[in-house]
């Protein structure tokens, strides 16, 4: 359920100048003290929204990492990826 | 007793305030708030409670209410960097705290916001509809964005549950609510399209709810607005339950005014109700 740290970390880089700055400046260093799977940190840094979405990420949130580019996410390269993601199954 | 003597359902999307501002009073954005304004103004209500799906701005995934009910004296926002000016609106503390006694006892688990700051889902209707922010709110927040999401039934009864508790608020008091949010919509989701953040996926289901809404078919509804069918008009599709809570005021009235943005999966509408 750690999928909650990349909700987080979403939430955080909008909120958050200087978290941001950093999530730009070294985002490998950035994310390292978060309480991140290593396929989620795998997925951050090479900007696998898709896989993110599957996992649970809330995409209004991922969709935050645009705004500033981060994970190198511009919003051609998010929206090619993320519409490869499978749809999470819907219950009534 | 309080009295209930209007209803309202708008958009709000976060980009409008800044729009607005760039095009001016005669844009089409800023038309259709003013007309809804002006039917709010001829209400003249004392108070308002606005329904409001927070996107994990006032909450977060930590600790999010699937209903809750904010008492508080005084209200600021937006808190989510929303391009738009910053406000301070009263919060109508007596009525949210006899709104959340009844809706308690007729069967609702509201839970209890008190230190508080409101997203754009609630700010930016208000920068249109009120932007003097004269007239205390009561928000009520349900949860439209993280599925689970409650039922449109369960929506619905929780907004007749508000309008009971309103009607016997002992206060001589001019009530009107406001839904909000949009119909079909998909943020940073599977179904967006090359190059865009954004995109309404499903615009036959916005316009059919718009028809459902103009003919007074609020049942129908109802029936058809299940988790699956919210869902894919978009993953916040589920704004609906905003509306589908206000729409408990109106019974299967009509609209006085209804002007659908298809192409925008959303809708303003307005009901007199006195």
């Amino acid at each position: 359920m750690s999928i909650y740290a990349v909700n987080k970390l979403c939430r955080e880089a909008l909120r958050d100048a200087a978290f941001r700055a950093a999530l730009k400046r070294d985002p490998r260093a950035a994310i390292a003290p978060l309480p991140l799977t290593g396929e989620e940190r795998s997925a951050l840094l090479n900007g696998d929204v898709a896989w993110l979405y599957e996992q649970g990420a809330h995409p209004f949130l991922l969709a935050y990492l645009t705004r500033w580019e981060l994970f190198g996410l511009t919003v051609p390269l998010y929206s090619e990826r993320i519409r490869t993601a499978r749809e999470p199954g819907i219950t009534e | 007793m309080a009295e209930i003597v209007a209803a309202f359902g708008v958009p709000h999307t976060p980009n409008f305030p800044a729009l607005v501002a760039k095009q001016g009073p005669d844009c089409r954005t800023a038309q259709l708030y003013a007309q809804v304004a002006a039917l709010l103004h001829d209400a003249s209500p004392d108070v308002l409670v606005v329904y409001t799906d927070d996107h994990f701005n006032t909450f977060f995934l930590d600790n999010f209410p699937t209903f809750a009910v904010g008492i508080a004296d005084q209200i600021s926002g937006p808190n989510d960097q929303t391009a738009m000016p910053s406000y301070r609106v009263a919060g109508e503390a007596s009525l949210a705290s006899h709104v959340r006694a009844r809706v308690i006892a007729a069967g609702f688990d509201l839970s209890l916001v008190q230190d508080f700051d409101l997203d754009h889902s609630i700010m930016v209707p208000l920068h249109f509809l009120t932007p003097d922010m004269a007239i205390p709110i009561v928000p009520v927040f349900i949860n439209g964005l993280a599925p689970p999401l409650p039922s449109a039934q369960r929506c619905s009864a929780l907004g007749h549950a508000v309008k009971d508790a309103i009607e016997d608020w002992p206060a001589d008091k001019r009530v009107a609510v406001i839904g909000s949010g949009s119909f079909s919509l998909e943020i940073g989701g599977p179904r967006i399209p090359l190059g865009e953040r954004a995109c309404t996926p499903d615009p036959q289901w916005a316009k059919h709810v718009q028809d459902h809404l103009e003919h007074g078919r609020i049942a129908e509804l109802i029936e058809e607005a299940t988790a699956s069918r919210l869902a894919r008009a978009g993953n916040i599709g589920g704004e609906l339950l905003n509306w589908i809570a206000m729409l408990g005021v109106v019974g299967d009235r009509k609209p006085i005014f209804i002007a659908p943005e298809i192409e925008h999966g959303h809708a303003y509408a307005a009901w007199r109700l006195n």
